[in-house]
């Protein structure tokens, strides 16, 4: 699991933020995001829905849309700028080949009037000359992998099962071995055993290939198994990066806190669920203050006069809260339940 | 598939079926005794008993019905009561020349209908865009009797750019279906009509391919083709264009029925010799056997290229069979 950081960094981003332009305003969907995934690793995003996870996807692809910019500090992946890099560059030689994207909804992915076979074989086609038999015999090698029988490759979308659609989504976004595949939900939307057996999938996947995954959930325990280090996303900013021991035994942020209180573990059973009262903000205009203060149980004036500063506290431990100091009194009153009445 | 295709055939032969009978009882509805127009009132009252025994109008109406289906059935059609002419004959002529308005119309209405659509949808919001919607708009609030009288007044009489009417000249009558296609004449009488048709139905499936199109841009699956770095033109085109078409195609069944109906006004305006001209004739003459002969065949017409649409439905999406199974 743990792998010590190699130098240069396979993915490195630095301040990325995304502004919608809307009839309200400019939303800023993420700001303040800086992350590095190294070279075959689980990156784990977690945060609720609204966070701003899919918008640093969508902008990691540009995919944004119209209404979207996106700009960066710095984007880098294996030393290029990708940010410097013209449209049709960055479709040629990035989209596919070397990043990859398992969607959100792998139901709704796959083009209903297209052979699911002739989709995977199409993404080999576009980025490598070779024959339309060779594709194919690639895919049907894909579809060995995730566990596909080879002849379902003739079927249609709509004969697949969730289980299996999702399958063949994991299969076409090993087709060009990219070198960072990103999986936005990858079992949203499927029933416990199935995502059980998707995740296991995946996690053997890994043993064999050498591409990092960046793996994006609201599932914290989904996230918690399959990860490496863990960023823990809200109001488009990220609050905590660590790796996921770190993270799990020694979580500084009220936001991680409340957040781990919201997935039971097997043994709490019995015990009550905590949920953080309120929602998120609404990110129209730019923070001027913590994001999540107004639904934070430790929040002090400050927290609401200024966005604070993404502090260190270990090797690879970030924070982005002006009470790190009592991170171990947090960690004992976040247990309680009245601490989260607002 | 081949589940499908059959069931559906099956439903076009019940229909028309339905429509023949319908066509049975509305022409014994019709004001006057259509027998006037052969058996003269004037004759020997025996002789009008003998006549009306030879035609089988002493039968009962179920035996009339039967005589009535066994010669649809064996392609008796009868004889025009004005000509004299078979009226399968007639009918065999003046088909193919609908067909050719009809297929130069629909060519144009659907393929540059459809390739608008999507380079509409594909340019949103730019001058093409909304250029494309007003003028769709426009000519679909002008009737085809306004805009082909338009492009007669503008472009043959003032301009003299094309002749006025007619399927050929006068007095040139080509032998048979392959000489009328050789001819050059043809092709320049059969462009006013054509405009005139395309004009009138071209922003209905433009408009309707522009929306589809958009909303299946929209959808996850171009967002993943996107994402697997193909070229725009191949997300536009075999993703999303090959999706919008699903909603064009439904419509383009219903469009085919309404666009014989304006076949009727624009062969009538162009004189061109086909079945909507000769439906509106023999209405005014009261040349029953031809104008019945003609509405049937009008009808099998709708009706079959209905059944190819649905046909062609099929082929395109491929859930469709999962459906036709569900049905039964």
């Amino acid at each position: 699991m743990t792998k010590t950081a190699t130098p240069e960094p396979l993915l490195s981003i630095r301040n990325l933020g995304v502004v919608y332009s809307t009839s309200q305003g400019p939303v800023h969907a993420v700001s303040n995001i800086s992350f590095d995934v190294h070279a075959n690793e689980v990156f784990g995003i977690a945060g609720e829905s609204g966070c701003g996870k899919s918008t640093l996807i969508r902008s990691l692809l540009r995919l944004l849309p119209d209404n979207g910019r996106m700009d960066a500090g710095l984007c880098q992946y294996k030393g290029q700028d990708l940010t410097a890099m013209s449209d049709e560059a960055f479709r040629k030689n990035i989209l596919w080949q070397e990043i990859s994207l398992v969607p959100q909804s792998a139901m709704a992915s796959f083009n209903p009037v297209h052979r699911v076979g002739d989709q995977i074989i199409e993404s080999i086609l576009a980025h490598r000359d070779i024959s339309r038999a060779e594709a194919r015999e690639r895919s049907a090698g894909l579809f060995d992998v995730v566990g596909l029988q080879s002849d379902l490759m003739n079927s249609y979308p709509h004969e697949f099962s969730g289980g299996m659609r999702q399958r063949a989504m994991i299969a076409m976004s090993l087709s060009l071995d990219p070198g960072l595949i990103i999986m936005d939900e990858p079992t949203t939307g499927l029933d416990v055993l199935v995502q059980e057996r998707i995740l296991r999938r995946i996690r053997e996947i890994r043993a064999e290939i050498k591409s990092s995954i960046i793996l994006i959930t609201h599932d914290i325990a989904v996230i918690a198994e399959m990860s490496d280090r863990i960023a823990i996303m809200y109001g488009g900013e990220v609050m905590e990066q660590a790796t996921a021991v770190d993270m799990f035994e020694n979580p500084h942020h009220p936001y991680t806190l409340g957040l781990k209180n919201a997935f039971p573990s097997i043994r709490d059973i019995g015990s009550e669920l905590i949920s953080i009262p309120g929602s998120p903000p609404t990110l129209v205009g730019p923070l001027t203050s913590c994001p999540f203060a107004p639904r934070c149980p430790f929040n002090l004036d400050t927290c609401h006069q200024a966005n604070p500063e993404s502090i260190n506290i270990g090797t690879s431990h970030q924070v982005r809260c002006i009470r790190t100091a009592d991170a171990k009194q947090f960690r004992k009153l976040a247990r309680e339940k009245s601490t989260w009445r607002s | 598939m081949f589940d499908y295709i059959l069931r559906r055939l099956v439903y076009t032969l019940i229909t028309i079926f339905a429509v023949a009978s319908i066509l049975f009882v509305l022409f014994r509805m019709l004001p006057g005794d259509p027998t006037m127009q052969v058996i003269s009132p004037a004759m020997d009252p025996a002789v009008q008993l003998r006549m009306k025994e030879a035609f089988g109008l002493n039968e009962p109406i179920w035996a009339q019905y039967l005589i009535y289906m066994k010669n649809l059935v064996t392609l008796e059609w009868g004889r025009s009561f004005v000509s004299a002419q078979e009226v399968t004959d007639i009918l065999s002529y003046r088909f193919w020349n609908t067909i050719l308005l009809m297929a130069a119309g629909m060519c144009m209405t659907l393929v540059l209908g459809i390739g608008m659509g999507i380079i509409m949808a594909w340019k949103r919001n730019s001058a093409l865009d909304i250029g494309g919607t007003i003028v769709g708009l426009v000519f679909q609030a002008a009737p085809p009797f306004i805009t082909g009288l338009l492009l007669l007044m503008v472009l043959s009489y003032r301009l003299g750019l094309f002749p006025t009417g007619g399927m050929y000249p006068a007095g040139q009558r080509p032998d048979g279906i392959i000489e009328l296609l050789l001819m050059p004449e043809f092709w320049h009488r059969i462009v006013l009509p054509t405009l005139t048709v395309g004009m009138y139905y071209i922003s209905t499936p433009m408009l309707i391919m522009r929306d589809s199109m958009l909303e299946v841009l929209g959808s996850d699956f171009i967002e993943l083709a996107r994402a697997k770095g193909l070229k725009p033109r191949v997300v536009m085109f075999k993703h999303a264009a090959r999706n919008a078409l699903l909603g064009v195609v439904t419509l383009a069944g219903i469009m085919i029925g309404f666009a014989v109906g304006g076949q009727v006004v624009v062969e009538a305006l162009f004189s061109w010799p086909g079945m909507g001209q000769l439906m509106v004739e023999s209405a005014a003459s009261h040349d029953y056997p031809v104008a019945q002969g003609t509405f049937l065949m009008l009808a099998i017409l709708v009706i079959t290229l209905n059944f190819f649409t649905d046909v062609l439905y099929s082929y395109l999406d491929p859930r469709i069979k999962i459906t036709a199974k569900g049905v039964n």
